[in-house]
């Protein structure tokens, strides 16, 4: 039997060079990933690329403000990523609202519905502050410090129970049928019904 | 400044349309007041004189009035012209009605879902109104509107139980 917690800095070493993002991006700082992704940034050298699928990611990277409508599509994606996953928040809105402190469509405290492990201040970071974040990110994970998804874990209860204050209990089956009667309607029109 | 485009066209269309008052705001703006039950006469005849397109169906809400304006921008790609169709209705729920002109318009549907679901008037004939739209079912069953009345402030602290910091001092509200 191998004791793996000898190789744990070796594969954390690994895990800090070699972060992949989920293509999700909400608000207004998804502006601020082509300059990061392209030639005068470049964040390929440290090993990060965008990817089309939760499944094969580390990074989540919130990019401005969140909404309820996209906070659930977002508590959805964290879950479906597989376990080593971080979060990193951009901007102030993330962090109490921000600009949008009094409006009634934008979450003030992100970190109480999914757990956040890097959060960069500012409306919106330059690109210099996203990479700043980023490398304060790999720190944690070298350290062993970036523990946001074994808080998920162990404080699910507290998510829980946030989320469900906010959207009401059996929020996900719900959002999930939410269109099915209009869906159905348009079948209908089209003459797809009856079959 | 040369009028006269603009004026010509205000004054065909108030020949064919005698319930409506019209005049020139300035240079490529026009505008008219039309009854609430002739908005579909209106916008008809406005179609059949190059206003091919509608650009939207604002809503404004006047309190003290207790009536909502609703303010239909049509633009003439023919001449180059924005044309504003303002209407006046009730405020009350129950009597916010107006008649859609979805069928006139196709694009109408859209934005009378929008005036429908933020200033809650009701668009007879269009039947989509109900369809989800920007609004989380949530915040439609708490009523949430854009209408003056509606306590904004007071539904976000509810709803993301925002501490409320400066309590006794409501007037003048710090943060």
């Amino acid at each position: 039997m191998v004791d793996w917690r000898l190789y744990e800095p070796l594969i954390n070493f690994a895990r800090k060079r070699s972060m992949w993002i989920v293509s999700f991006c909400t608000g207004c700082g998804g502006i601020e990933m082509p300059p990061l992704m392209t030639s005068r940034y470049d964040l390929e050298r440290f090993g990060m690329m965008p990817n089309p699928a939760p499944r094969m990611a580390d990074l989540f990277l919130i990019t401005g403000y969140v909404t309820p409508k996209t906070l659930k599509r977002i508590i959805i994606t964290y879950e479906m990523q597989p376990d080593p996953k971080y979060v990193l928040a951009h901007g102030s809105c993330p962090l109490n609202g921000g600009i949008y402190w009094d409006a009634y469509n934008a979450i003030k405290h992100l970190d109480k519905y999914i757990p956040v492990d890097v959060a960069i201040a500012g409306c919106m970071p330059r690109p210099e502050a996203v990479m700043d974040g980023i490398k304060k990110m790999m720190e944690l994970i070298e350290t062993g410090k970036a523990d946001g998804w074994k808080r998920y874990k162990e404080n699910y209860e507290y998510y829980k129970k946030n989320q469900d204050e906010l959207f009401g209990e059996g929020w996900r089956e719900r959002t999930a049928r939410r269109w099915i009667p209009w869906l159905m309607n348009k079948r209908k029109e089209i003459g797809g019904g009856e079959q | 400044m040369n009028l006269e485009k603009e004026q010509m066209i205000v004054e065909t269309i108030l020949q064919k349309a005698p319930y409506a008052e019209g005049k020139v705001r300035r240079e490529r703006r026009i505008e008219f007041r039309i009854p609430p039950d002739r908005i579909r006469d209106f916008l008809t005849l406005l179609k059949e004189n190059n206003f091919e397109s509608m650009m939207q169906i604002t809503a404004v809400d006047w309190l003290k009035d207790g009536e909502i304006e609703l303010v239909y921008q049509m633009w003439s790609y023919t001449h180059a012209i924005h044309a504003f169709v303002k209407t006046r209705i009730p405020r009350d729920v129950d009597k916010a009605r107006a008649p859609s002109v979805r069928d006139i318009y196709p694009v109408a549907e859209t934005y009378e879902r929008d005036a429908h679901e933020f200033y809650k008037v009701t668009f007879e004939g269009n039947d989509k109104l109900e369809m989800p739209w920007i609004l989380e079912d949530e915040d439609r069953e708490a009523g949430v509107s854009h209408r003056k009345d509606f306590d904004m402030l007071g539904y976000v602290k509810k709803k993301y139980k925002l501490l409320d910091r400066f309590e006794e001092d409501k007037e003048n509200y710090v943060i």
